[in-house]
């Protein structure tokens, strides 16, 4: 198995940031917008409220990815750089493993699967097409954050880019969702994720020196709500 | 002591053993106590309860256990299964202190069926120094059933708690594992309202063959990420953890039957959802009071019960 290193020419600094935007870019088609991260059911049931809410509840999301996806992110983007595919699947059901709701599930192959295959179709590099196969052949169940890392490995970007990058897409889908879930500005939503995206860089730190084993989470009333929206006649979103 | 020779100390690879959550708690919280020392005889509880069918009832065949846990018999006290057995788990040191270092091993032979349990509420006391840590090693052959509901655990402040448990089940058994976590003891001191320093519930459970079914690393450090925040705990003061690993099709019909709510009003909230890889279902509660918790518990178990076992749970003695 060739590493990946030697498939990446050293990318002009201009062409990477460029990358970053457009596989960052929270309108990067792989469905982002049909998904709330709970929110719709945490607005029904009187969590979400007004501003100070929406931003608690988002910056919950954010820190519960930093200790779980995030991890795994990582874990595999270290993977991809040695071309260790089946390390990829170690970690790959690791990650899947720890999603114990459904819905939160579904959310993370779907996007998963289809950040995989825009990624073949626009940069055709030879081990995201490899790993898009075991997908596909169901011996991988494909999460986000490993196609993610996956990804951003074989075009040359970094871990800490990839898991920026991450925590970025989760506040800023609960966000896209609360303009059309609820009474509040795009200054408020844009507000909200300049503040948290302070964070980011301790959060990287954090998990970078994080086991595998070592990917947690505790947020009670997020599980309770995924049980919420499973159980919702009305649904705006898909979870 | 001295190696011989050339044999080089282990030194941990940054690569391999990052410090992560669990390191961190051991390098931070490893000084051991001026008491008795970490895992000294009396802080090193152990017991091993092996369940068995014989004829129309479960035995507890198997029996080994060291101080402070103790059990006496296995009791036969629900009329609605009266082929069940029951055991009460008492701990003689009263709670857990630092230092501590229990294990529990459980293992159910095919067709067995069991209740475990304990006596009392769990305290984990207030730690200066060294952490407390329990293993638990659950293994159910096929057809067995086995209810693991201890009672609540009451972590004082500045307690740092692990908890680690290993589940081997076969396809065809049935675990319903629950555990009930309090802030502590709220009314009694300010700073005792998820005053804990670290609270570590780890679980994860497998196929006989090996394959993976789900984990759960449930990581509560209140003092570096808010409890009470949106989302995490909020205005809700106390915390059940349910699992029940049963077969795909028993699982969907208790979900069937399971309602999911918000209702702050009350002050209580619950709801439950699939496992990954087909393993059964999760069902979380939250609550102002222990007792709202309980309850939701209770009524999961009710369906559990009449889904899994055809039999309806009886009444609470008290």
């Amino acid at each position: 198995m060739t590493g990946v290193a030697r498939e990446v020419t050293a990318p002009d600094p201009a062409v990477q940031l460029l990358r970053l935007l457009q596989f960052g870019d929270s309108m990067f088609p792989i469905g982002g917008f049909s998904f709330s991260g709970g929110l719709e059911s945490a607005i029904q049931e009187g969590l979400v409220t007004d501003p100070d809410s929406l931003q608690e509840y988002t910056r919950t999301a954010i820190e519960q990815a930093a200790l779980g996806d995030g991890v795994g992110l990582i874990w595999a983007h270290r993977a991809a750089l040695a071309g260790d595919l089946a390390e990829l699947e170690r970690i790959d059901l690791q990650v899947y493993a720890r999603k114990l709701s459904a819905e939160t599930r579904t959310m993370s192959v779907r996007v998963g699967k289809k950040f995989a295959e825009m990624g073949v179709g626009i940069t055709g590099a030879p081990l995201l097409d490899a790993w898009l196969e075991r997908i596909k052949e169901g011996t991988t169940p494909g999460c986000y954050p490993v196609c993610l890392a996956l990804n951003f490995a074989v075009q040359g970007l970094s871990d800490r880019e990839a898991f920026t990058v991450h925590q970025y897409g989760v506040g800023a889908m609960i966000l896209g969702a609360a303009l059309r879930l609820m009474k509040v500005s795009h200054v408020e939503t844009q507000r909200i994720l300049y503040d948290l995206n302070a964070d980011a860089g301790s959060d990287y730190e954090l998990a970078s020196r994080s086991s595998l084993s070592d990917m947690a989470g505790f947020a009670p009333l997020v599980d309770i709500l995924a049980a919420v929206h499973e159980k919702a006649h009305l649904r705006l979103f898909m979870n | 002591m001295t190696r011989a020779g050339n044999i080089p100390e282990r030194v941990p690879s940054q690569v391999d053993e990052p410090p992560g959550v669990r390191a961190r708690a051991l390098v931070d919280f490893d000084a051991e106590p001026p008491q008795m020392a970490s895992g000294a005889v009396g802080k090193d509880a152990y017991l091993r309860l092996g369940f068995e069918r014989r004829g129309d009832r479960t035995i507890l065949a198997e029996l080994d256990r060291r101080v402070p846990f103790m059990v006496q018999r296995a009791l036969y006290p629900d009329v609605t299964l009266p082929d069940q057995a029951w055991i009460f788990i008492i701990t003689t040191s009263g709670c857990v202190l630092q230092g501590d270092r229990f294990a529990l091993d459980v293992s159910l032979a095919s067709g067995a069926r069991a209740h475990v349990t304990t006596q009392s509420a769990t305290k984990i006391h207030s730690m200066d120094v060294n952490h407390a840590v329990q293993k638990q090693t659950l293994t159910l052959e096929e057809d067995s059933y086995l209810e693991l509901l201890p009672e609540p655990l009451i972590p004082h402040r500045r307690a740092r708690f692990l908890s680690d448990t290993r589940i081997t089940i076969a396809p065809s058994a049935t675990l319903l594992y629950g555990e009930i976590v309090q802030p502590g003891r709220k009314h009694h001191h300010a700073q005792e309202s998820f005053g804990a320093t670290l609270l570590s519930l780890q679980l994860e459970a497998q196929r006989p063959d090996g394959r993976a079914l789900f984990s759960e690393n449930l990581v509560v450090e209140p003092a570096v990420r808010s409890v009470r925040q949106t989302g995490v705990m909020g205005t809700f003061d106390v915390f059940g953890n349910v699992l029940l690993l049963t077969p795909e099709d028993r699982a969907n019909r208790v979900l069937e039957r399971m309602d999911a709510r918000v209702d702050l009003d009350r002050g209580v909230a619950s709801g439950a959802g699939s496992l990954p890889n087909g393993a059964g279902l999760m069902f979380k509660a939250v609550g102002r009071e222990t007792e709202q918790v309980k309850a939701e518990v209770r009524s999961f178990w009710g369906v559990v019960r009449e889904e899994i076992t055809g039999t309806s749970l009886p009444e609470p003695y008290f």
